[in-house]
């Protein structure tokens, strides 16, 4: 699967990961180019309802970056993300769905490092997987 | 208080008619919510004001159309002035409003909650043939004690005197219940065949309920309405408990057989689209659903209003799309907004004109996902809903490497 290109939908925290990014890129940290930033208010506002479309509608991974516990800016959206990611994970494994392509991780705006890391580990583990199964899958 | 009442005249469904017609009379209710069938012979509910209607009512018809949380959504979700209801509810119904409570979209102030046991319910639709054969035997009837009618509360309709004989004779012949192939795929599956939350229970199970039925108040809003019968106060009877151990077992057995094989034909990308593959995307399923509460759901609103332009944009992506599109969405997003509050009615499958087999899938991934926070649905007004709250020493894994 070496020229297997992963196209990963990345939903990142306004105040935290999506600023990492930023620091990334302004430091000029290389990273793969394989995920699409989308930039949201908060970890705790993404539904589960955008994972899974990204999912079914192909992309063979999702990534969301929030604050670190504690850290969040509406207090506690990432603690109740973190409680939905649990539910996400089990509904994913009770319908034999693969939970591992779908990443949570807290990354604040000082961690550029981190988050060119994270990005280029995740890269190489969907590699490893290959290509999601809804890629062209149409009738679902 | 708890304890035993003397059942009158063998006549269990005309001894709790007599209770719901006392509590009207005294003005103890208003009105209550009891099943009942209509004259055109429906099988479905009545909220009933006056007593002395109280013989078209049947408290005991095992036949479900709906789930009576979805008509208390409905009618209880604002508060009301000087009025008491009572609600005759079943496990599954009694942990639906549970849920709505804590998802307020249900105030209890007006309410009184009346609990009691299920040993299961068929599907409304025919049930009417069930009760009366076109060839105008009654089976299950016969097979039974035929009771006589109590004093006063006679019945003159022939059709509600048959009815009365098929639901006595459905909560006489319990041990039939452990494995009646008849019922809802959701009864034959149910482990909660008692009431768990209630103002006041009444039971009928593990016991002889020509003789005596069980009644137990929780707290004083129950106890007023007890007040006043003469009840045997004591514990529940050992009978009554195994009866209850017994029947639970048998049915999570049902359900882990009936998981099993769902997991053979549901599991992984291909089964799980092939399982959803006739959806038509109607969604009765939502609309039915009592935990399901929203006014409007999400995938009716705008955000799901797409122009032709992106529906081909999309299209794009793969070369082609099914249309009516996203309906796996539909059931993989409803699982992660609802499966906290499923409590397993089936009422969903019933509804679903292509028969999708909602029931054995929304108990499994239900279970699963209460179990990852050691919740069931409906069992106690005071458990936090696990999705409104958190605690900040938890689920470390979750975000970190
Ligand atoms: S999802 Fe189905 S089984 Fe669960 S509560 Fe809703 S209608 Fe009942
Ligand atoms: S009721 Fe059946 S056909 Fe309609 S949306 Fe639900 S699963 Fe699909
Ligand atoms: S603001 Fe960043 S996770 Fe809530």
């Amino acid at each position: 699967m070496a020229d297997f290109e992963p196209r990963i939908v990345g939903f990142l925290c306004n105040w935290c990961t999506y600023a990492g990014a930023d620091l990334a890129g302004t430091s000029r940290m290389q990273y793969p180019p394989n995920m699409r930033p989308i930039r949201v208010m908060c970890s705790s506002s993404v539904d589960s309802v955008y994972i899974l479309r990204a999912l079914l509608e192909g992309a063979d991974g999702v990534f969301i970056g929030g604050c670190h516990p504690g850290d969040c800016h509406y207090v506690s959206g990432n603690y109740k993300a973190r409680r939905r990611m649990v539910l996400f994970n089990s509904i994913m494994r009770s319908v034999g769905l693969d939970q591992d392509r779908v990443w949570l991780r807290w990354i604040s705006a000082a961690e550029g490092r981190k988050f060119a890391n994270t990005v280029t580990e995740m890269t190489t583990a969907i590699q490893e997987k290959g290509p999601s199964e809804f890629r062209d899958k149409w009738d679902v | 208080m708890k304890g035993l009442l003397k059942t009158r005249d063998k006549n269990p469904e005309a001894t709790l008619r007599e209770l719901f017609a006392g509590w009207l009379k005294d003005g103890k209710l208003s009105a209550i919510l009891v099943p009942a069938m209509s004259g055109s012979g429906a099988a479905t509910m009545a909220l009933i004001s006056d007593p002395d209607k109280i013989q078209d009512t049947a408290p005991l018809m095992p036949a479900m159309a709906v789930n009576a949380a979805s008509v208390i959504h409905d009618i209880a979700k604002l508060p009301a002035e000087g009025v008491k209801v009572g609600l005759l509810l079943r496990p599954c119904e009694m942990r639906a409003v549970v849920e709505l409570v804590k998802l307020r979209q249900v105030l209890l102030d007006n309410l009184v909650l009346i609990g009691i046991d299920c040993p299961g319910t068929y599907k409304s639709a025919g049930f009417r043939d069930r009760v009366e054969p076109s060839d105008g035997t009654c089976e299950d009837a016969e097979q039974g004690v035929k009771g006589s009618r109590v004093q006063g509360l006679q019945d003159s309709n022939p059709r509600t005197s048959s009815l009365s004989d098929f639901d006595n004779n459905h909560v006489r012949n319990q041990q039939e219940q452990y494995d009646n192939p008849d019922l809802r795929t959701a009864c034959q599956l149910c482990e909660y065949a008692k009431p768990m939350v209630f103002d006041v229970a009444i039971g009928f199970l593990g016991l002889n309920p020509d003789e005596e039925l069980w009644v137990e108040s929780a707290n004083d809003k129950g106890a007023a309405l007890l007040e006043g019968l003469e009840v045997a106060e004591g514990d529940e009877p050992d009978k009554r408990v195994k009866y209850l151990e017994e029947l639970a077992a048998k049915r999570k057995a049902n359900a882990a057989v009936s998981i099993e094989e769902l997991n053979k034909e549901m599991m992984g990308p291909d089964n799980l689209v092939r399982y959803f593959a006739d959806c038509l995307n109607c969604h009765n399923c939502m609309n039915v659903c009592p935990v399901c509460y929203c006014r409007e759901c999400f995938f009716d609103s705008d955000s799901f209003m797409r122009s032709l332009g992106e529906h081909v944009m999309i299209s794009k992506r793969k070369g082609m799309t099914r249309m009516p599109s996203e309906t796996l969405l539909f059931h993989l997003t409803r699982m992660n907004h609802m499966m906290m509050s499923c409590v397993g009615c089936g009422i969903c499958e019933d509804s679903c004109p292509v028969s999708i087999g909602l029931t054995p899938l929304f108990k499994k991934v239900s279970r699963d996902a209460q179990a990852e926070f050691d919740y069931v649905s409906g069992r106690s007004l005071d458990e936090e809903l696990p999705l409104t709250t958190f605690r900040e020493d938890e689920f470390k894994t979750i975000g970190e490497e």
